[in-house]
């Protein structure tokens, strides 16, 4: 009805029109009038001259422009009905900002890495940051498992890890009620046990960042005492004739435990004759009493910026290293050759028995070599295709395994084995080297610059979760941090002091956080979620229970070993 | 309900969700006055009283509805619905997962329309074709088309393919209101005729509810090949704001140092554009030529008589 007296209007308009004289029917175009006329956005092309066609918008965009303008004003802003698909608005990357002064830009956050990961920089990415300082202890941890033992605990720890993982990145898709596109793991934690979940999830991650930053400082000790005495050597002509074990040809291999009836000892037997130069910087430079302090003086400035951006763009030093270790690897084993001998369960002079009793010790390692859960999330974000995740996801953990598995393997079957006993093998196998050996120099001084620039960026992780959550702020005050930074600093050097074995920091602290992480939280989460959907079955409930349980017996066992 | 009898109709018709509604809005510049997550199908007959080319009007209907009661009511009240039809415009949802029910509701409204409106012209609109992959558009368009064609025999249809979200929509419809009009090629010559005479680079002729283009003449090539579409939406948005101040719309002069545009009333059922590029030409000329058009236009449309309903008042 309505619309039918409109159109009648219209129709008595017309007719009075006809009577009238027509003036200019146009809109006012007084020049006072002109500057509160003008309309805020312009489109270029109206304005410039027919013939030069400065074509800043498509035609295509422009007819889309007024597309999307008119729909928006046929239907009330709560309806979705016309609002444009993702599909037919240009994609964020070809999206302008105007100002008002002319200018246009890009935002961006729209453009970086948002999505635009391929596949294979994905994959490169998860494992470049799983490999991590973990990758020296496996040798020792094949030692202590046995070698069969040993490659079927790396594969199964492959293999569950991997599991857990995908339980971890599954997680958000359960949540259908909340918008969960911007979330970590401990947002999912928190989500699904309150506070309790926020703080021990932050608890467990500390535990691994503080873990992971002890190791190092005790890595960088070993590797600066070692560099240091290679030049001390190289200067001086100093031909090293340990009395430690050793093998005598052109690729020495040493034991360095072995006077001490396999306890780690951090002083090596070395006699000098006369030659009280030595005897100072053998003073001077010792592996646990003095070059641990020297790298507070190095290390503590760096814990203090505000932003470690600087030292992420080292991040390639990683890769380096790790390609350099495989080389290392190979390049001795073949020198070496291979020594592997099958003796079951009695251990010989020479050759450890292949199932042993103390391989919880290598999961306990393997579960921090393993250990991606807590950034997975993020990294698999910035996918392209992300219906290719889990895919993704499985190829990365496969190269991983594969890596730990040749260096573990090839390690342990070429330590000379007639004349050292493969018990000798250390928790960090660079050890195992003498510090006059050039190859294992680089290796060294590679995995020293790396870890100097990592070190800087754990602090800033572990600065961030701690103070972030306690304080509210990253950086409250800088004797906040100071002190933060000196209780992490003094950790490591009271480790790297008086017990420096990596393995077993490394074994405590993957146990611990991987307690969490790995093993409690996800299968936790996923028997939650399927009770709240009312999908659990007595299978899925038992198989989850069950790795709860081993990742308890994995953390309690590490004490017993 | 004696009215209707006089009155020809367009029917939209299609199942429940293949996007009637929002084009039925977007075409008449209609509010989408509720939530289009219906609950039920559209069951209203005075849906609309959209006056389109004259004295049609437009009526929406669901095909294929949820329950019993809907298919009961649709086949008792079928030859009321499909009595006086003018034009039967179809909508498939090209997504639908059940092509072959389409068709099946598809059928009867074609068996209905060949009992009591034999003269009406079919049109099959294939919709949302955004959700197809680009490089398959043409293919599954083809494939559709002569599956409808096949399926309407001994009956003609037309076939388009559309979407809301580029400018298949406004052609789609402008090519059917092309073909409802029965002296066109008459119209498009008188209309260049007055093009050439008053010396303008372009005009066009608006169909009055929908400003969908009817015919146009240019006399030298124009770079914008969506300029009529926008140009409708413009004006259409700017209905709108008038409606909100119970302003109606009537006729509108756009000029900078370039050129000079007129939109106005032309005849009871069409809106003229007139675009001209020399400046120097005064408002005043433009409109008195436009003025005298007006009148030489409406005797076109009474010469043709009574036979030819629709274009008159």
């Amino acid at each position: 009805m309505a619309n039918m007296n409109r159109d009648s209007r219209h129709l008595l308009i017309s007719e009075i029109d006809h009577e009238r004289d027509p003036g200019p029917m146009n809109i006012q175009f007084e020049s006072s009038d002109l500057r509160s006329k003008r309309p805020f956005y312009i489109e270029p092309t109206n304005i410039v001259n027919v013939n030069h066609v400065i074509q800043r918008v498509s035609d295509h965009a422009s007819a889309m422009n007024k597309r999307i303008h008119y729909y928006s004003r046929l239907t009330t802003p709560a309806d979705k009905a016309l609002i444009a698909p993702d599909h037919v608005v240009p994609a964020p990357e070809e999206c302008y900002v105007y100002s008002p002064l002319g200018s246009a830009y890009k935002l961006q956050s729209y453009t970086e890495g948002y999505g635009k990961n391929t596949s294979l920089v994905t994959i490169f990415m998860i494992w470049n940051t799983m490999m991590g300082t973990s990758i020296l202890s496996i040798p020792w941890g094949i030692k202590q498992a046995g070698f069969t033992t040993g490659m079927c605990v790396i594969i199964l720890m492959g293999l569950l890890t991997l599991y857990c993982c995908y339980r971890v990145v599954k997680s958000r898709t359960m949540i259908s009620s909340l918008d969960t596109t911007t979330w970590e793991y401990p947002d999912v934690c928190r989500h699904y046990f309150g506070s309790f979940g926020q703080w021990s999830s932050l608890l467990f991650s500390l535990v691994s960042l503080i873990g992971a930053m002890i190791v190092y400082w005790v890595l960088m000790s070993n590797f600066l005492f070692n560099t240091g005495k290679f030049i001390f050597n190289f200067i001086h002509h100093i031909n090293d004739t340990d009395t430690i074990l050793s093998t005598n040809n052109s690729n020495p291999v040493i034991c360095p435990s072995a006077g001490s009836g396999g306890h780690p000892d951090n002083s090596s037997m070395i006699f000098y004759a006369n030659d009280t130069g030595a005897q100072q910087f053998e003073k001077w430079w010792d592996k646990s009493r003095t070059v641990p302090f020297y790298l507070v003086g190095l290390l503590l400035p760096l814990l203090n910026f505000k932003s470690p951006s600087f030292f992420s763009k080292f991040n390639i030093l990683g890769t380096v290293s790790v390609l350099y270790l495989i080389f290392l690897v190979t390049f001795k084993a073949v020198r070496l050759g291979f020594h592997l001998e099958f003796h079951w369960f009695i251990p010989t002079e020479f050759f450890v028995p292949e199932i042993r009793l103390q391989f919880p010790q290598l999961t306990g390692v393997l579960t921090l070599a393993f250990f991606i859960h807590n950034c997975i999330i993020t990294l698999l974000k910035n996918n392209k295709k992300q219906e290719n995740n889990v895919r993704d996801l499985c190829i990365a953990y496969m190269l991983v395994t594969l890596t730990y598995l040749y260096i573990g393997v090839l390690v342990f079957a070429s330590f000379p084995s007639p004349p050292l006993s493969k018990d000798c093998i250390e928790q960090n196998f660079l050890d195992n080297f003498p510090s006059s050996d050039i190859l294992s120099f680089i290796a060294r001084i590679f995995l020293l610059f790396q870890m100097m620039t990592v070190y800087p960026l754990l602090g800033y992780l572990a600065r961030v979760q701690l103070l972030g959550h306690i304080f509210g702020d990253i950086y409250p005050s800088i004797f906040h941090v100071l002190i933060l930074n000196l209780i992490i600093v003094g950790a490591g050097v009271i480790m790297a002091c008086f017990y420096p074995n990596i393995g077993g920091i490394i074994r405590y602290s993957g146990a611990a956080c991987g307690l969490a992480f790995v093993f409690i939280y996800p299968s936790l989460i996923y028997i939650i979620s399927l009770h709240q959907e009312e999908r659990l079955t007595w299978p899925k409930l038992i198989f989850h229970v069950f790795i709860i349980v081993l990742g308890v017996a994995n953390l309690i066992v590490q004490f017993f070993m | 309900m004696p009215n209707t009898a006089m009155k020809k109709k367009v029917l939209l018709m299609g199942k429940s969700g293949s996007g009637k509604t929002s084009m039925r809005s977007i075409i008449f510049a209609n509010y989408i006055a509720r939530d289009t997550r219906r609950l039920g199908a559209t069951i209203d007959v005075e849906h609309s009283h959209v006056r389109f080319l004259g004295n049609l009007v437009l009526n929406l209907w669901d095909c294929g509805g949820q329950d019993t009661f809907m298919e009961n009511y649709f086949t008792s009240q079928r030859d009321n619905i499909f009595r006086n039809v003018e034009v039967l415009i179809y909508v498939f949802d090209v997504e639908s997962r059940e092509p072959e029910k389409d068709v099946h509701y598809y059928q009867p409204c074609l068996e209905a329309i060949l009992q009591n409106s034999p003269d009406a012209k079919i049109f099959c609109l294939v919709h949302k074709m955004d959700l197809v992959q680009e490089d398959q558009r043409d293919l599954i368009f083809k494939e559709r088309e002569e599956d409808l064609r096949r399926l309407s025999r001994p009956l003609e249809c037309a076939c388009f393919r559309t979407s809301i979200w580029d400018e298949t929509l406004y052609k789609a419809w402008s090519s059917i209101v092309y073909q409802l009009i029965p002296n066109v090629q008459q119209l498009e010559m008188n209309l260049r005729n007055f093009a050439q005479i008053i010396e303008a680079d372009e005009v066009l002729l608006f169909e009055r509810a929908t400003f969908l283009v009817i015919s146009h003449y240019q006399c030298k090539e124009q770079r914008d090949v969506h300029r009529f579409e926008k140009i409708s939406n413009i004006i259409k948005q700017f209905k709108l704001s008038c409606s909100k101040l119970a302003a109606s719309f009537q006729s509108m002069e756009v000029r900078n140092s370039n050129f000079a545009a007129f939109i106005d009333i032309f005849t009871s059922n069409t809106y003229v554009m007139v675009v001209m590029s020399d400046p120097s030409i005064p408002s005043a000329a433009t409109l008195i030529n436009i003025r005298n058009a007006r009148k030489h236009f409406e005797k076109l449309e009474r010469v043709d008589g009574p036979k030819h309903s629709l274009l008159m008042r």
